[in-house]
């Protein structure tokens, strides 16, 4: 065995060793580091192991209580007590951008605009606009592209001619429904991951969450996160269809025990997407789970964030329940296709003080 | 304070992700300030009144300390014409139909919803508060307050026949809070047709804007005065001829002073007193949304009080580290800034909570703060403080904006001990995710409102009020307006009453009595001594005083009782009270109904008794007749009222339980005219409703009442009613000095009381009941009760009818409706059903209700909607 593997394996032995007989203070400890214990590219193997055992208590969804009018009341609330106002306003919509899982999911999907796409992805906010702002040089663009499984190969390849490095993420799975068997589920996420996708959006079987069949669901999970291999897990919880908050709860929690690098609020085809209360009781699971195993899960709400001032809403909301640390694209991203076009304008108007109109700016 | 700094870049605020100053401009607020020359008077009678050589205090920007306009202080000169312009007002006010009340009332909503911006941006630069809370929350209600209000006009003399006004409202207002209080108060007054002079703290100048925009309606200028001044002026409002009624809301040590000042007047006072609020956690609740419902209770600019935080110690741990890290993300800041979740109440709330704070430490309480503010800084941080035993004083005295005092329980047993241990009894909330629980929980809370899983929710038809020290008054729903009217019946002018009394006077002791003879008592003698607990014992000083009869002859003995007496009774009472609020209305019923034919079975005795003191034999006969009546028709009473009820409010989530509750223990001190009939008057609708009693008989005749009390000890549950003889000034005192007594109603000079209950520290407490007027004269009650026209009150009305601690007005609403209750018979021909006809209590059943407002308490799946 190399040094250096050994070496992680004591130090996870160590970790697990304290999560388990005393979580308060392994908590503690990592509250007190700015940095994860671990990096986790190196260790996500590891990690997992850490997840694999800690998710074999199923104790940690058992007795959890929701109580949905104060959750509703709460989410109300939140929307009402966080406004960003000129420059604060601008820079916080350009951080949006950066958190966008740029969407196209359409039975029309072709090439073409799978390639307009991934361009404006790779340019969202006009040159000088940015130039305005002082912040052409940062680098700015969306955290990825999210297709269809077919279109991952068109994307791949636009991204890699518009010359940058920006993930591709296909959704997975029996998208939207889930309804097909496990096995053509798991085969579509090991073609794509072979197409090139980095990211795999996989959307998790509503009939186990409504039939109260936690631990099936929770294998379920831990087979897409093997299939992923290397490419990130983000678990779409389909929240629209699972009944109450409790449910949105427990599947939170089972899908980031079996080891779920994103959940998701949605597909975006359910009547009802991201809701802000359904993402207070996915926001606190994520929480709840890292205080128990130290474990930063990440958070994705798509479907029907449309404006700027949405994102915004966003944006404060994580800030409040998880704070700054999860504002980074490695542990939140919106899901959205029309977002950019507001945020657009919106800076648009910043910067000329000038609303604008559509062929102002390029479109995606 | 950031817009001091330099700005940062868009590229410095893309790497931190702070947040910025989102300041609302308050230029319309200083356009409206510069209309006045920055100068505010009062306004009274639709003008503005500045008159000339009065001190002026500073109305400062709480965070800046920039001068925004000077107030001028009121002086009584002042106050009487603010008084008089509603005396005015009052006749045309009242006069016009309330069909015309309720569009006024509208009008003024309109007006409101057009210049609420000026509203909200005015109230939240003077006082400071976060400017969300008043524009989303406090704007929103006073306009509904208003609509709702209008409603009740509307349909209140279909409701109410025969219900008046009760003419001038004197209204004082706390410094926080000052806006929407008074639009709680005001709206049921001015919606009954009352008019009212509001006195408010000098730098408030909400309340001037809002009487300016009732004024500038044209109509009906005077009935809404409002007069800058200190509290103190409340005396001076007081004293006022033609004002009916003081309302005050504020600190409780300033409500003493006020009804010391006010004792002996004919005044109805009515308190909200203590800001305080409780919450209650226990081990089954969703612990993120509680730590939630803490923020909305202590710091969030939505409640004016702190918060007691009671948790389960299983969960103690969690929900602190939880409440830390949420303390972290709050934002205190200039309330005029759309992101902050805390503005600033001014130095003088600031100095209160660090004093607090800085006591709690010294008495060795464990403090979190998450910020520190720099010394001189307006703010006050978010403060958690736990970890101080009950008996700490520090945990004694009510908690100040904005810290939390948090303590442990280990069993909801505990909990409920420890909460109803509280003096205060404002608010409170539960979060359990057990319903059975949480139910049990606040039918237990001795408060005026219970919560669950939620906190600070308030809607226009929901009562709220108080228990115990956090006063008597209720607002909103039926029971706001009852605050401002009369029952049919109430004489137009009580005496007014301006001399001066010297209360030390009044009963201090037991005079004197020689023993007289020859005894002449009837036959059987009734047991000789006090009526304790369920049998006849002797009193503690083990004397005895004469009675005589009408022909000046002696007619028997009864024990002389004295304090040590009382407090027998009162705890006999209070071990009795428990079992018997426990009853269902029927068992109580059924004992009622036993006591009145045993009643009628000793009825020839009583009548002779009766006739010995000086009533004719008819009437004799009737009075007992009558009392056996009552007995029964309150039995009905007690089966026929429902417990509570449900109130449908659309825009809470989740129902509204309205209970009814007993007050406890009642000391009833009797009038000496009608013995028997006033002694079962006031003793049956005390026992229906749940109460327990102590009695003082008819002085002149109480042997009657013990009597009775031979029945009372085989059928009633011991201790449940106490019969204690004597010197009635004297044990009036010592009933009145007693603090754990829940009412007391008094036939007598009312000046006296008053005074007592004006010494007595509990001032808020109990709920005196008082009358000095003559009753109908005895010839012409006798008469009519020959005659067969049982007119059935032969009981005062009182002059001064009290808005009881949760005195409940409900069942007297029905009696107007619909007619006397069973057995009572008609009224007068011609004259209609009285209200009150129910028996001697004016105020119908003594009751004590909370309003429960529960929302769900599990998460319901919607087929519809998903969550």
């Amino acid at each position: 065995m190399p040094p250096a593997v050994y070496d992680i394996e004591i130090r996870v032995a160590q970790t697990l060793h304290l999560i388990y007989s005393s979580p308060g203070e392994y908590w503690d400890s990592q509250c007190s580091e700015d940095e994860e214990p671990f990096q986790k590219d190196s260790l996500m193997n590891l990690t997992l192991a850490v997840r694999l055992r800690a998710g074999s208590d199923l104790s940690w969804i058992s007795n959890i209580q929701v109580n949905q009018p104060a959750v509703l009341r709460r989410a109300e609330q939140i929307q009402a007590r966080r406004t960003l106002k000129k420059e604060w306003q601008a820079a916080w919509l350009l951080k949006a951008v950066t958190f966008i899982d740029l969407t196209t999911l359409s039975g029309d999907d072709t090439f073409s605009n799978i390639q307009r796409l991934c361009y404006k992805a790779k340019y969202p906010i006009r040159e000088d606009l940015l130039k305005a702002l002082n912040m052409h040089d940062e680098g700015i663009t969306v955290a990825a592209v999210c297709v269809y499984p077919a279109r991952v190969c068109d994307a791949v390849k636009a991204l890699k001619a518009a010359g940058c490095d920006i993930p591709v993420a296909s959704v997975a799975t029996g998208f939207p429904a889930a309804q097909t068997h496990l096995k053509t589920r798991l085969e579509e996420i090991r073609l794509a991951v072979e197409d090139g996708a980095t990211e795999i959006d996989v959307v998790i079987n509503r009939s186990l969450v409504l039939t109260g069949r936690w631990e099936a669901l929770y294998d379920e999970i831990r087979q897409f996160r093997q299939a992923c291999g290397e490419a990130h897990l983000k678990t779409i919880l389909a929240t629209g269809e699972l009944g109450s908050l409790t449910n949105v709860y427990k599947a939170s929690m089972i899908a980031m025990m079996a080891g779920s690098d994103f959940i998701k609020t949605s597909t975006g085809k359910e009547t009802v997407n991201a809701t802000f209360p359904v993402a207070i009781v996915m926001l606190r699971a994520i929480r709840d789970f890292f205080w128990k195993t130290g474990n930063k899960v990440g958070f994705k709400p798509a479907g029907g964030i449309r404006t700027a001032k949405d994102s915004l809403a966003w944006l404060c909301l994580m800030k409040e329940e998880l704070g700054d640390e999860w504002l980074r694209p490695e542990l939140f991203r919106i899901g959205a296709s029309s977002l950019l076009t507001d945020i657009e304008q919106q800076i648009y108007h910043h910067v000329t003080g000038r609303y604008a109109a559509s062929h102002d700016l390029p479109m995606s | 304070m950031a817009a001091t700094h330099e700005r940062p870049s868009a590229r410095e605020i893309f790497s931190t992700l702070e947040y910025g100053p989102a300041p609302d401009s308050h230029a319309c607020a200083l356009a409206w300030l510069d209309t006045q020359d920055r100068l505010l008077g009062h306004y009274v009678n639709g003008k503005w009144l500045k008159p000339e050589h009065r001190n002026s205090v500073p109305c400062q920007d709480p965070v800046t300390g920039e001068n925004l306009a000077s107030c001028l202080l009121a002086e009584p000169d002042d106050v009487a014409a603010a008084v008089e312009a509603a005396s005015d007002a009052l006749g045309s006010w009242s006069g016009v139909p309330g069909g015309e009340r309720a569009q006024h009332l509208t009008r003024l909503a309109k007006m409101i919803q057009k210049h609420q911006q000026l509203l909200w941006t005015l109230d939240s630069l003077a006082t400071g508060r976060a400017v969300r809370e008043v524009r989303n929350g406090d704007v929103p209600l006073a306009q509904q307050l208003l609509r709702y209000h209008a409603v009740q006009a509307h349909v209140q003399e279909e409701v109410l026949p025969g219900w008046k006004p009760m003419g001038v409202i004197g209204l004082i207002l706390p410094p926080t809070f000052s806006f929407l209080e008074m639009m709680w108060r005001i709206c049921p007054a001015l919606a009954v047709g009352c008019t009212v002079v509001t006195i408010v703290p000098p730098d408030s100048p909400t309340p001037l804007l809002l009487a300016q925009l009732a004024g500038s309606l044209g109509a009906f200028c005077g009935i809404l005065n409002v007069v800058t001044g200190p509290a103190s002026l409340g005396a001076v409002l007081g004293h006022c001829p033609g004002v009916q009624k003081v309302v005050f809301c504020g600190a409780a040590e300033e409500a003493r002073v006020l009804r010391q000042s006010l004792a002996g007047h004919w005044l109805e006072l009515s308190l909200a007193l203590g800001m305080e609020s409780l919450l209650l956690l226990l081990d089954s609740a969703d612990v993120d949304s509680a730590v939630e419902g803490i923020v909305d209770a202590a710091w969030s600019d939505r409640s004016p009080g702190g918060l007691r935080l009671l948790v389960q110690e299983s969960m103690w741990e969690e929900t602190m580290r939880r409440l830390q890290i949420r303390m972290k993300r709050l934002r205190s800041g200039r309330g005029l800034d759309g992101a902050v979740d805390m503005g600033t109440r001014g130095a003088a709330a600031r100095d209160v909570a660090q004093h607090y704070v800085q006591e709690a430490q010294s008495q060795g309480a464990e403090v979190f703060q998450a910020v520190t503010m720099p010394p001189g800084s307006p703010f006050y941080p978010p403060t958690l403080v736990c970890s101080l035993p009950p008996a700490a004083p520090c945990a004694q005295a009510e908690v100040p904006w904005p810290v939390v005092m948090a303590s442990p329980f280990r069993t909801a047993k505990e909990a409920l001990a420890m909460a109803n241990s509280m003096p205060r009894g404002g608010s409170a909330s539960v979060w359990s995710e057990r319903l059975g629980q949480a139910l049990e929980l606040g039918y237990g809370l001795r408060m005026g409102t219970v919560w669950v899983n939620t906190h600070g929710l308030r809607d226009p038809a929901v009562p709220s009020g108080g228990c115990k020290e956090s006063g008597s008054s209720w607002h909103g729903g039926l029971d706001g307006l009852y605050e401002y009217l009369q029952p049919p019946g109430t004489p137009d002018q009580p005496p007014f009453v301006s001399e001066h009394l010297n209360y030390d006077n009044f009963g201090p002791a037991v005079p004197a009595t020689l023993p007289a003879w020859p005894e002449t008592g009837p036959s059987p003698v009734p047991p000789y001594g006090l009526f304790v607990g369920g049998r006849f014992q002797p009193p503690g000083a083990r004397s005895s005083r004469s009675v005589w009869d009408s022909s000046g002859k002696l007619h028997g003995y009864v024990a002389e009782g004295g304090a040590e007496d009382v407090r027998g009774a009162v705890e006999a009472a209070h071990r009795a009270a428990t079992g018997w609020e426990r009853q269902c209305p029927g068992a109580r019923a059924a004992l009622l109904v036993a006591l009145a034919a045993a009643l009628e079975q000793r009825g020839p005795g009583l009548a002779l008794q009766l006739k010995r003191h000086g009533a004719q034999l008819e009437a004799a006969q009737a009075e007992v007749e009558l009392s056996a009546r009552r007995l029964r028709a309150w039995a009905a009473q007690a089966q026929a009222q429902a417990q509570g009820h449900t109130l449908q409010v659309a825009g809470l989530r989740g129902p509204v339980l309205r209970l009814r509750e007993p007050l406890g223990v009642l000391a009833v001190v009797c009038p000496d005219e009608w013995p028997l009939l006033a002694f079962v008057s006031l003793l049956a609708p005390a026992l229906a409703h749940g109460n327990a009693v102590v009695l003082v008989p008819s002085g002149t005749c109480p042997l009657l009442a013990l009597e009775v009390c031979q029945d009372v000890a085989s059928l009633f549950p011991a201790g449940l009613v106490n019969v204690v003889t004597g010197d009635r000034d004297h044990l009036t005192r010592c009933l009145a000095l007693h603090q754990d007594v829940q009412a007391l109603w008094y036939f007598g000079s009312a000046k006296h009381l008053e005074g007592l209950l004006a010494r007595s520290a509990a001032s808020s407490k109990v709920k005196p009941w008082v009358s000095s007027h003559n009753p109908v004269s005895k010839k012409a009650a006798a008469q009519q009760m020959s005659c067969g026209q049982h007119q059935p009150l032969p009981l005062p009305i009182p002059g001064l009818p009290v808005r009881g601690m949760g005195f409940s007005r409900e069942l007297q609403a029905r009696v107007g409706e619909q007619g006397l209750p069973t057995g009572l018979g008609p009224g007068a021909p011609g004259g209609g059903p009285r209200a009150g006809a129910a028996g001697s209590m004016d105020q119908g059943p003594v009751a004590a209700y909370g309003g429960l407002m529960s929302s769900a308490s599990a998460p319901v799946p919607r087929s519809r909607r998903g969550p």
